[in-house]
């Protein structure tokens, strides 16, 4: 992306960025990002946006919220009456 | 019958449960209820934004789950099985958004695409403990930017940087290729990278 020299190099960096992050790629393609990245502004923030990006959503994951307590107690409610009554039927 | 020492049932914390509940202690259903309804309410809060969306989307997923478990013979794990359920009801209560259409996200839209855009450093954003990042407003930011993405692409990256399903967990929830999940996660995330960058520059 910075020169036309590098630039077939960003564009399959680009693209295998995720995978790279997520520890999906061989072991020589990873250095060849490394080695990439190294020299290269644009990618090295690309590669890192994106890591900060994908820790924020993993981040979300604590950050969830209750049932909310007035549907949660009638649904579980039904749930007992169904299961109860399959347990009868079951029985008999 | 499942065969207990299949390795797939012996790492499934839920096997045991299963196998009462289908024995005819159904009273235990509601034990299996609580495990997994706070994620799937929070499930069906990310995918459909709706509250009540999501209460429907956890009552239809039980329900299905109650009707159909005797016929579950872990050929993958309970919780595989429990959110292909939940997202195929997702799907059927999907309302068309003229903020999120179906559409596909091509690689090109999120190349920089003029010199202007190419930085000279890394921004600060990109390195700052999460602590520090992570406050009320940067969730809505995040949870928008989820919300705003093509459904096929929402759920791919709920389900993996959210939900922590692995990529092939996730092809088999969603009953695509991994190579296809790789893909859709790739543009997905980029998506997201986007409304994070707009955001941090507004900010600075």
């Amino acid at each position: 992306m910075t020169h036309d020299s590098s630039h077939t190099a960003c564009l399959e960096l680009f693209e295998k960025l995720s995978e790279y992050l997520d520890d999906e790629l061989d072991e020589q393609i990873c250095q060849q990002i490394e080695a990439h990245a190294g020299n290269c502004v644009a990618c090295k923030t690309c590669l890192e946006t994106l890591r900060q990006t994908i820790a924020l959503c993993h981040a979300m994951k604590q950050n969830e919220t209750p049932v909310p307590a007035n549907f949660s107690d009638r649904w579980k409610e039904c749930i007992q009456k169904m299961a109860s009554e399959a347990a009868d039927a079951h029985q008999s | 019958m499942p065969n207990p020492s299949d390795p797939k049932i012996k790492q499934d914390g839920d096997f045991e449960l299963i196998q009462a509940i289908n024995a005819g202690h159904t009273e235990l259903f509601t034990e299996l209820v609580s495990r997994y309804e706070r994620k799937l309410y929070n499930f069906g809060m990310r995918m459909c934004r709706d509250v009540q969306d999501a209460e429907d989307v956890l009552q239809d997923t039980f329900l299905n789950v109650f009707k159909y478990l005797k016929d579950f013979r872990y050929e993958t794990k309970f919780k595989n099985w429990l959110y292909r359920i939940a997202t195929s009801t997702c799907l059927k209560k999907r309302r068309k958004s003229r903020f999120a259409p179906d559409r596909e996200l091509s690689l090109d839209e999120f190349l920089p695409k003029e010199e202007a855009e190419i930085p000279v450093q890394t921004p600060a954003w990109a390195s700052l403990p999460l602590d520090q990042l992570l406050n009320e407003e940067l969730s809505s930011i995040i949870k928008e930017g989820i919300l705003s993405l093509p459904e096929n692409y929402r759920l791919v990256l709920v389900l993996r940087d959210i939900e922590g399903f692995s990529t092939a967990e996730t092809a088999q929830v969603l009953g695509l290729t991994p190579e296809n999940i790789k893909v859709r996660l790739h543009r997905a995330r980029l998506f997201l990278r986007e409304k994070l960058k707009d955001y941090f520059s507004h900010d600075a």
